[in-house]
Formats: C-alpha cells, structure tokens, sequence
C-alpha cells in the first residue's frame, strides 16, 4: 500500500458456491444466501481447501450496494482448521469490492492469523467468488 | 493495494474503567473526552458523550479494541464510525504504554479496521468504502492515521 501502511499477500481465496437463496426484502435490505460448498486458499505461507457448510449473507441496498457478511472454515493441507469470517462492501457502481477478514485457529502453527488483520480484494468470476487477501502490516 | 490518507484522528481519552476478569479475557473500557479529526475531504471533532474504545485483553496478549466514535463534521454533518482492532507487540514495549511513556509507533502492531455511517449526502462516500488506521498510542490518547482502501 501508499501513504505509509503496508500489506503483504496472505492468500488468493476461490470460493465454490451452491444456487443462491433469495430471502427477499428484510428490514436491512434485501437479502440473499450464497452458500459455500467448497474452494480453496493458496498462500506463501498457507494452502488448503474451503469446507463445505459456510456462507455469505449478502445484503442488497437498492443502489447497487451491498454489504457481505461471511464465515467458512478453512482446512490447511497439514490438517489445521481455521474459522474465518469477514464482513466487506460491494458497491457495482464504483467496481469496488473489499472486504475486511479475520481468522480464529487452535494449530500454534497458524497462531499469527489470531493477530493480524487483512484486507480482500474480490472479484467475481464465472467460476465463482476470488478475493485477494493481504495482510496489514 | 492501493490507499489514500482519508483523515488524521487525534483521540482524547477520559478516565478507563476496568471491568476486570470476564469469560474472554479481561475488559476495559476507554470513554474519550474528546478529539479532532482532519483530512482532505473532512475535518471536524469528536462528540464525546457518544464515543467510546471497549478492550478486550486476550489471553494471547492481543489487545482487541471495539472503537464507536461520533464525528462531527465543521460544516455540521454527523457520522457513526466503529472499528475493530488489534494492538500487540513485545511486552516490555506493551508495559511501557501501560506506564504512560510515549514509544516508537513502529516497535508494536496497532491497526484498526473502521466503517462509516452518515446521512449526510455531502459524506455518503464513506458508506461505501473499507478504511484501514494506523494507531500511536501516545500518553494523552491514540493517533489513528486512516487510510480508505481504493
């Protein structure tokens, strides 16, 4: 990053998704349920597969705006869990897409994700949903 | 990834309340007094009766803040902002904080994530964006440099 904060790449995030559940107008807007089935991670310093059984509650705001509230649980290839959630903004108008994650993990070998905080930058592809995720610095 | 410096926020901090021990860690509160913020498309003051930092000690040493602050804006605009955050580093660094010393911003991890609410039409850009700070933790209270994601 410019201007003084640094980050530095943690992982690429793909996501796999099963058929959106509309729950349709709430009193935050009007709300749907992309289900995770499954993906994967990929980083320097961890790799594994997306569990099947997250999701991301997607809230629509009517100008093109939506909020994203998601949790998944991430399986390194060594066998560690890793709860991971984010909350982010997807604002079409603008091409903007950020996301802001956080991680909760038991493994020491993995302890440092309990301590940082991180910015995704997403995408949607027609494979399915990609966030780049750095680390702040 | 790309940043732009969105505002300099200088917090005055009001007389902590420990909570102590609870199932999580122990708990504080930090009620602020007051503060200014400045940046190039924002400035105005801090309301202090509804603005308040409530911490969380981990049993892992990481401090997790809860920060909800009400900004005022000098041509009269109100906006909700709250951001989580984290702050560790080496404990003789930590303990120096603790003693009211003014250390190097550099020697510990102080980073909050904050989001933004207004109604004011002149503001609503901040609706939408991600925002990282960078924290300095000085005796009379924090420094928050925040940067929005682009």
């Amino acid at each position: 990053m410019s201007d003084g904060i640094e980050s530095r790449p943690l992982m690429v995030l793909r996501l796999a998704t099963a058929a959106t559940q509309e729950i349709g107008p709430t009193s935050q807007g009007t709300l749907m349920i992309f289900p995770v089935i499954g993906g994967s991670f990929d980083g320097e310093r961890l790799r594994g597969t997306v569990l099947s059984g997250g999701g991301d509650w997607v809230t629509a705001h009517g100008n093109g705006s939506f909020t994203l509230d998601l949790r998944v649980t991430l399986e390194t290839d060594d066998g560690a869990l890793i709860h991971m959630t984010f909350t982010g903004v997807r604002d079409d108008a603008n091409h903007y897409f950020r996301t802001v994650p956080r991680f909760e993990t038991a493994a020491p070998k993995y302890a440092f994700l309990n301590r940082l905080l991180a910015v995704g930058i997403g995408e949607i592809r027609p494979e399915g949903p990609v966030h780049v995720i750095e680390e702040i610095l | 990834m790309n940043t732009r410096l969105l505002m300099t926020l200088h917090v005055k901090v009001g007389t902590l309340l420990n909570i102590g021990p609870v199932p999580h860690g122990i708990r504080r509160t930090a009620p602020l007094a007051g503060g200014t913020f400045e940046g190039p498309r924002l400035r105005g003051t801090i309301v202090p009766d509804s603005s308040a930092d409530w911490q969380l000690l981990r049993s892992d040493g990481v401090l997790e803040m809860d920060l909800r602050f009400t900004l005022r804006t000098d041509d009269g605009a109100v906006i909700s902002m709250s951001a989580f955050g984290l702050r560790h580093g080496p404990p003789e660094v930590i303990a120096a904080i603790g003693r009211g010393e003014t250390v190097d911003p550099a020697s510990y991890y102080f980073r909050t994530m904050p989001r933004f609410e207004t109604a004011h039409p002149a503001y609503s850009f901040l609706n939408r964006l991600i925002a990282v700070a960078s924290g300095d933790r000085r005796p009379e209270g924090p420094i928050y440099t925040i940067h929005e994601v682009l």
